[in-house]
């Protein structure tokens, strides 16, 4: 089923974004999401099978390409104010979203058999499912019509997509601390997304749990992404460590892994422990992609990291399913914990290379900031600033911003050049539209 | 794996007969071990499908007397230490018209003595590494088959098909089909269920056998299935040498068994056979007051379309003597373990050696230098 999210490589989309608009785009995007989710539902009503893949093939076009729309949206509306912010009310609202569903699916799938059976029952479900997507789409209108008025008002000029979107030939120039970034991304994500997607199954084999209640534990790691993100955030701004906090997050995921595989504890504790990691690894992680990789470089860096992950994402997520029907839900476990070995080997590599090269990726604000007074220059200083607001886009994984995300931008590791300053504007652009939220993907 | 010496088997199929065909199977198998002998033998000739399992002393034997091709005499040569006899008695057929997947006393039923149907061997193998035989039982009036297949490894090890129970020296093996059985017309919510009786030396009431739930942390070799269900007779509970039953609670509703085909099991709790064990004992007058205890074993799940969806409902169990295997991890989880909490652990150990090293270096380099300067 999810294939379609191959296609996301984010990059594509960009290009053809630019074409339509903020407004137009978001409303066509919308209508292609709800197109595809109502196929879907028709393929499961009569049960095709090609239709259902069709069905989801069209709902990931639309649904990567709106996210990048949508995110040039929150940085046009709220670029150097509170853009942070929103980006992370975005994202907490997607989760609870995701976990909103989790709920109310399986009660509205048994009221359903009240009137259906067999396929037909899922497929009306899934048609009152994509219901949302069509509330979404009357959402998209409204907010073109304000954006319209907005426009009008501020007289405010649309300067989207002019630039050059991704360059693959950034890629020569990323240090080795940025490839083994990369393996965090895609390790640490497949124990995170395939369990939750093979998850409910598990606790109702394993720990004999009813169907509502198994969907309840499942959704507390999205349940705890949406509460904790702000103050995971706040906690990483305070102390900075980031490579601390990520290998931190990877053992205490290994042990919450290790609890749900090794004991019959209450799935609660180790489904808890396994959303605080993951909400903390990823305040943690994105924002060191920013300390390593030259801010001309950001975008192609976040999107070669977005894309990889929705490969391994997307491929993974079949292999899963194939270990469990053949190897049992223990082994299946086993290979989460591998990836999360491998992705404790990779941050701890990580430490190892920063600490030989001065540790900026493990210091403190403090100390930070005395590296930024002794390396920076002045125009350095005005990108930061510059930069402080924009740096991220609402990439879900980046669940915290980090006020003091200009101050890596100023480490020796980033050679400043004060041509860079003026593609940095560009830069922040594109990379809010380059780089999608991946909430629609994975919320299933 | 532990559990179950290995034993040095001696196997003969109708043992003494002369003209017996294929309508005559009875497999004996004397498993001899260095403290006991266990000779097993499985019977289809008699009654119903009967496994049994005799415990004697080292030099013990059985002797069977034909009389052309039928059975003259039956018994045991030496002292009998222990007795376990499992036999597969009738099969029911009942109306499940609450869609609950398992048999209640409310529900309608109907049911067929194993002992009636025709039992044609169907496949055999012999020899010291595994015994095998498969019986197809057929209704002398309406299609349908139950196939029995049983078989003896003298080894301990994972059984090769799914649920993949583990078997020993001292357990047999068994696998029961019902293939393409004709429900009743009357039953619009068919489901079938297998009357099992067990007969133990070591129990007087039904009650006494132990029905023992137990949750292992492995699926590896039953995918999904977490429970493992096993019978104890109070002697195999108390460690010592008593039969057991063990099966996970799965069984398959396709001939290539696999996740998607599983479908659940029920046994109900056990209760007193009454006469009828004498019945099913007759061929093998070891004990005479030895007490039947019997339960039903029923298929199926909630929503799954009854048996009539697939026509074919597989189910697997072991019957066996002593303490029943316990899974252990395969070798594969040890080793992902042990790499992946070494090789971490071993990193960030050298890391920090290094980090410390090269701290240590850069504070005390600078002032030399200046020193030096």
């Amino acid at each position: 089923m999810r294939t379609p999210r191959m296609l996301n490589v984010t990059v594509k989309i960009y290009s053809f974004f630019r074409y339509f608009g903020v407004r137009l785009g978001t409303v066509i995007y919308m209508t292609i999401v709800f197109i595809g989710a109502v196929i879907f539902a028709a393929g499961v009503y009569i049960n095709a099978f090609w239709l259902m893949i069709l069905g989801r093939f069209i709902f990931g076009i639309g649904g990567e390409s709106l996210q990048v729309v949508v995110n040039n949206y929150v940085v046009l509306w709220f670029k150097g104010k509170e853009l942070n912010m929103v980006f992370g009310l975005q994202l907490s609202f997607s989760r609870f979203g995701s976990t909103v569903n989790f709920w109310v699916m399986e009660p509205i799938y048994r009221w359903i058999s009240n009137y259906y059976a067999g396929y037909e029952r899922l497929g009306v479900t899934l048609f009152i499912a994509a219901m949302t997507c069509f509330v979404s789409l009357l959402c998209g209108i409204i907010l073109g019509w304000m954006d319209y008025r907005a426009e009008k008002i501020l007289e405010r000029h649309e300067a989207t997509g002019n630039e050059e979107p991704f360059r693959l030939t950034d890629i020569r120039h990323f240090k080795s601390v940025f490839w083994l970034l990369s393996v965090i991304c895609v390790a640490y994500y497949l124990a995170i997304f395939p369990f939750i997607a093979l998850g409910k199954l598990f606790f109702e084999r394993k720990f004999d749990f009813p169907p509502q209640e198994a969907n309840n534990v499942n959704s507390m790691v999205y349940l705890l992404s949406a509460a904790l993100s702000p103050f995971f955030g706040i906690l990483i701004d305070k102390t900075g460590r980031n490579v601390m906090w990520v290998i931190i997050s990877n053992v205490t995921t290994i042990g919450a892994h290790f609890v749900l595989a090794f004991t019959f504890l209450n799935p609660y504790i180790g489904v808890i422990a396994l959303g605080i990691s993951y909400s903390l690894l990823a305040s943690g992680l994105w924002p060191l992609v920013a300390l390593i990789v030259p801010e001309s470089q950001l975008g192609t860096a976040y999107g070669i990291c977005q894309a990889v992950q929705n490969m391994g994402l997307a491929t993974v997520i079949i292999l899963a399913g194939m270990i469990v029907d053949s190897y049992g839900y223990l082994m299946l476990e086993m290979f989460f914990l591998g990836c999360l070995f491998i992705s404790l080997v990779a941050a701890v590599l990580i430490y190892i290379i920063d600490s030989a090269n001065n540790g900026v990726l493990n210091m403190s604000p403090e100390m930070r900031d005395n590296v930024k007074i002794h390396t920076s220059s002045d125009n350095s200083a005005e990108t930061a600033n510059l930069l402080d607001n924009e740096e991220y886009t609402d990439q879900e994984e980046i669940d915290s911003r980090r006020p003091d995300d200009g101050d890596p931008d100023q480490s020796p590791a980033v050679p400043r050049n004060p041509a860079v300053a003026q593609s940095d504007r560009i830069r922040t652009r594109y990379l809010a539209q380059i780089l999608p939220n991946t909430n629609i993907p994975y919320r299933q | 794996m532990a559990r179950g010496q290995d034993r040095k088997i001696v196997t003969q199929l109708n043992p003494g007969c002369v003209g017996c065909g294929t309508d005559k199977t009875l497999m004996y198998i004397r498993a001899e071990g260095p403290k006991d002998t266990m000779h097993l033998v499985w019977d289809f000739i008699y009654g119903p499908p009967l496994i049994t399992l005799v415990i004697g002393e080292t030099n013990s034997s059985l002797v069977v007397n034909w009389n052309g091709t039928s059975i003259s005499d039956f018994f045991f040569n030496g002292t009998i230490k222990y007795s376990f006899f499992t036999s597969l008695y009738k099969l029911y057929e009942y109306n499940d018209t609450e869609d609950v997947g398992y048999m209640t006393p409310q529900s309608p039923y109907h049911y067929d003595s194993l002992e009636h149907l025709t039992w044609t061997r169907a496949d055999a193998v012999l020899n010291d590494k595994e015994v095998m035989v498969r019986v197809d039982g057929h209704f002398r009036h309406k299609p349908g088959t139950v196939e029995v297949k049983l078989r003896y490894l003298p080894f301990t090890d994972y059984a090769s098909d799914l649920p993949h129970l583990i078997h020993t020296a001292n357990s047999t093996l068994v696998d029961v089909s019902l293939v393409n059985l004709t429900s009743s017309r009357r039953f619009n919510s068919s489901r079938f269920a297998l009357n099992m009786v067990l007969l133990p030396t070591d129990i007087q009431q039904a009650d006494e056998l132990h029905f023992i739930t137990r949750k292992s942390l492995d699926d590896e070799h039953t995918p999904g299935v977490f429970e493992i269900i096993e019978i104890k007779t109070p002697q195999s509970f108390a460690g010592e040498e008593g039969g057991y039953l063990q099966f996970r609670p799965v069984a398959y509703t396709d001939p290539k068994r696999e996740v998607s085909s599983s479908t659940n099991v029920h046994m109900s709790p056990f209760n007193n056979t009454g006469s009828n064990a004498a019945r099913v004992l007759r061929p093998l007058a070891v004990n005479k007051d030895i007490f039947g205890a019997q339960t039903f074993v029923s298929f199926g799940m909630p929503g799954d379309g009854f048996y009539t969806k697939h026509n074919y409902t597989a189910w697997s169990f072991t019957a066996g003597y002593g303490t029943p295997p316990v899974e252990g991890f395969s070798l594969f989880v040890i080793i992902i373990i042990s790499i992946g909490l070494g090789v971490p652990v071993l990193l960030a150990l050298s890391g920090i050696i290094y980090v410390i090293d090269k701290r240590y270096k850069q504070r005390n380099m600078p002032q030399r230098l200046t020193d030096n300067e």
